[in-house]
């Protein structure tokens, strides 16, 4: 079930009517839990065993960490870890449609089963769990508020990676009177209008990225499409993170922030505090600073930089091109770090844009490695990029269509903000307008990008 | 202010946009509303367009080999192509039989069999009103933009364009890369079971639409020469062949083939779409004299 559908509309329109009735306050939490299985298990049934043994198993070594950190916490990490390398990474050595794997049934069935949707994030939020709790040394949650925590159907498939620390304070009864309508609707609205104006449009014309279309493309129309590919892939995301936000507002939780117009950054490391902040935050705090961040010296802060990107790179897919689309941007990461200071020190404008342009462009070629999974159509598209086209029929690009479809993530980041000032008395009009002109001008239904991380 | 006072204007400002949109499309239908950015675009513009203007006098149906003749290569006067893209000619065909009035010839083409028709767009364009509710002002303003730019053509604008392309040599782009792929994925394919079916779903339409006056020939349009021979193209002729055996039914269409060039051993390319355009007229007019 995914948000853009009806069967969506009606789940979540159901839910919300029946959450705050007076009668069910006391159930609110495991309302939203059984909400949140439903919505898991309404494409993917045969993995609700999955998501309870995740969670039940968090939840075990939780208890037991609590008594002795030292002992099970590694043992919580690993069995999260373990969750998601089966899964993830087993398609590196097996291929599911041989008839028989292995000879243990159980384990062949195992083998088997698809890749469980949002296993990359609840995961991240279990061991979030494991480390927060533990470290304030609180006593246990409730069952019923570890599994909210993990499995809140609106963060539950592609985040926002909401810390444990940050939600479970949240978990207390919820009234209809503190509900911020309009800030819900605000998120929801901007989100849907990102996915499906913006986002499935651009999908339409980025679909020619894929092999071995690109190969009908001219050189100019090739780097056209690294670009809208960049717009589209923010656009999905953040659309996406955006309606997760204002749908956990409607359910009494703030979830945390996901982008910040991560296309004015003016530095590499810079882009990481604006890009998918909520996985860049969880890196840091449980993979960079445990490895010892930039506490032991200049070549180790390096190193630790490469494996964190490394590793993010391979959270995302077992494929060589998401492992490279990390390491390369550890490279640049490595690479602007001595020349930070020195670069923050020449402040002008011009100077601004023209690093503005550079991370942006870099940024936007490494989205290849995203959009073609398989390293040699990576490599074909973008040798393509600096050699002249012969096709003698070239893909006919519409420029004009293109400019429309970008243009709304390119106003949010140029810093327009009318309604700030005297035009705030136009701000609903412009977010009704926006919901018109989602419904008329929605691209073809395409599946989140994230969704298959 | 208040939040209701809020959601109400965002739900009037939407609903006013809507209602305009609507009457939008009364006033000024749909016809400028989807500008094709993909293969799908052109399929559904080719069928509204079919739909909305007069029957013409010869319909081509087929795949996207045969969309690459466009319609101003023709000399004929009311030649529409109606070859979709990704798409079987029995779509095509399908969708034409249903309409309340025919064209007096119905080019079939029996190069892709392989693929089933599309249930849905036969649905669709079957019922007639193919109109949208709403009008789409971005796509409408591009379309208005786009159709300004590049205007539709007929073959007088174009005759001397193309007189001068056909007298130029024959394209040398080394295509060797492409002919290769597309040998392997068409002996990989085995065409024979859907062929089978939409060789005589186009028996039976052939049987409707000439009871009704219409009159149907098949035409294959050249490979590349490795194309010609691999396992997909010589099952689909064996099938097609034997279910039309008349050598009446078949426009000869009559190239001299090392005039003949393929950017990937399938698709012609625009000189040699012309020459093969010429051919088929020539064909259709020596066709349409024996009775």
């Amino acid at each position: 079930m995914t948000f853009t559908s009806w069967q969506f509309g009606v789940f979540a329109a159901t839910v919300f009517a029946a959450y705050y009735l007076p009668a069910l306050r006391s159930f609110q939490v495991q309302l939203l839990v059984v909400a949140s299985l439903f919505f898991y298990g309404y494409g993917q049934p045969e993995l609700l065993a999955l998501l309870a043994v995740a969670v039940f198993g968090t939840y075990l070594f939780l208890v037991l960490a609590l008594r002795n950190r030292k002992a099970w916490l590694p043992v919580g990490i690993a069995f999260n870890l373990a969750l998601l390398a089966f899964f993830k990474y087993k398609l590196l050595f097996i291929d599911p449609a041989s008839p028989s794997l292995v000879d243990f049934a159980p384990l062949d069935f195992l083998l088997k089963l698809p890749l469980p949707i949002g296993i990359s994030f609840f995961v991240f939020h279990n061991i979030s769990l494991l480390v927060d709790l533990t470290r304030q040394k609180a006593a246990p949650p409730t069952l019923a508020g570890v599994f909210l925590y993990i499995i809140f159907f609106p963060q539950l498939v592609s985040g926002p990676i909401t810390r444990a620390e940050m939600f479970m304070p949240q978990i207390k009864p919820k009234y209809f009177a503190d509900i911020p309508f309009v800030e819900a609707a605000k998120w929801i609205l901007a989100g849907f209008f990102f996915k499906l104006y913006v986002a499935n449009n651009l999908n339409e014309m980025t679909s020619y990225m894929s092999f071995p279309l690109y190969e009908t493309l001219q050189t100019q129309d090739r780097w056209l499409l690294v670009f809208l590919y960049s717009y589209q892939i923010y656009a999905d995301f953040f659309g996406y993170s955006a309606i997760a936000i204002g749908l956990g507002l409607l359910f009494g939780y703030r979830l945390p922030i996901n982008f910040n117009l991560p296309y004015i950054s003016t530095s590499f490391s810079e882009f990481w505090t604006r890009w998918h902040i909520s996985l860049s935050t969880w890196l840091r705090t449980y993979l960079y600073v445990p490895l010892g961040g930039n506490r032991h010296g200049l070549w180790r802060t390096y190193l630790n930089l490469m494996i964190v990107m490394g590793l993010g790179g391979l959270w995302h897919g077992a494929g060589l091109s998401y492992l490279l689309w990390g390491l390369l941007h550890g490279l640049l990461l490595v690479l602007e770090r001595p020349l930070l200071a020195r670069l923050a020190s020449i402040d002008f404008a011009v100077f601004r844009k023209a690093r503005m342009t550079v991370v942006f462009l870099c940024v936007s070629m490494l989205w290849i490695f995203f959009k073609l999974p398989n390293f040699d159509h990576a490599v074909g598209y973008l040798a393509g990029m600096f050699t002249p086209s012969t096709n003698p029929n070239p893909t006919k690009m519409f420029y004009s269509l293109a400019l429309l479809y970008s243009l709304p993530v390119m106003i949010q980041h140029l810093g327009f903000r009318p309604f700030e000032g005297r035009l705030r008395w136009a701000e609903p009009y412009l977010y009704g307008s926006m919901a018109a002109l989602m419904y008329l001008e929605a691209g073809p239904e395409t599946s989140f990008i994230y969704f298959q991380f | 202010m208040s939040a209701v006072r809020w959601l109400i204007k965002c739900g009037a400002a939407a609903a006013i946009v809507l209602i305009a949109c609507g009457l939008a499309t009364v006033r000024f239908g749909s016809g400028l509303q989807v500008p094709a950015t993909t293969t799908r675009d052109g399929t559904l513009n080719a069928l509204s367009r079919y739909l909305r203007e007069p029957v013409p006098n010869v319909v081509l149906v087929g795949s996207s080999i045969t969309f690459r003749l466009k319609e101003e290569y023709f000399t004929t006067r009311g030649l529409r192509n109606l070859a979709l893209g990704g798409g079987s000619p029995v779509t095509g065909l399908e969708i034409v039989a249903n309409q309340p009035r025919l064209p007096a010839a119905i080019l079939v083409e029996a190069n892709v069999l392989a693929r089933p028709p599309d249930a849905a767009l036969v649905e669709r364009y079957s019922r007639g009103a193919t109109e949208l509710l709403f009008f789409r002002p971005v796509r409408a303003a591009v379309a208005a933009y786009e159709q300004r730019l590049r205007p539709p053509l007929t073959h007088e604008q174009v005759a001397l364009d193309l007189r001068r392309l056909v007298g130029q040599p024959p394209s040398d782009f080394d295509n060797r890369i492409y002919v290769d792929r597309a040998q392997q994925q068409f002996n990989a394919e085995d065409p024979t079971y859907v062929a089978q079916l939409n060789a005589k779903r186009i028996e039976e339409l052939i049987r409707i639409v000439e009871q009704r006056g219409a009159r149907v020939f098949l035409f294959e349009l050249p490979y590349a020469e490795p194309i010609e021979g691999s396992r997909s193209a010589a099952a689909t002729r064996e099938i097609i062949h034997a279910a039309f055996p008349e050598p009446n039914r078949w426009l000869s269409i009559e190239v001299n083939r090392s005039e003949l060039r393929w950017a990937d051993g399938v698709h012609l390319d625009e000189r040699s779409a012309v020459i093969v355009a010429g051919a088929m007229e020539r064909a259709l007019a020596s066709a349409r004299t024996v009775k």
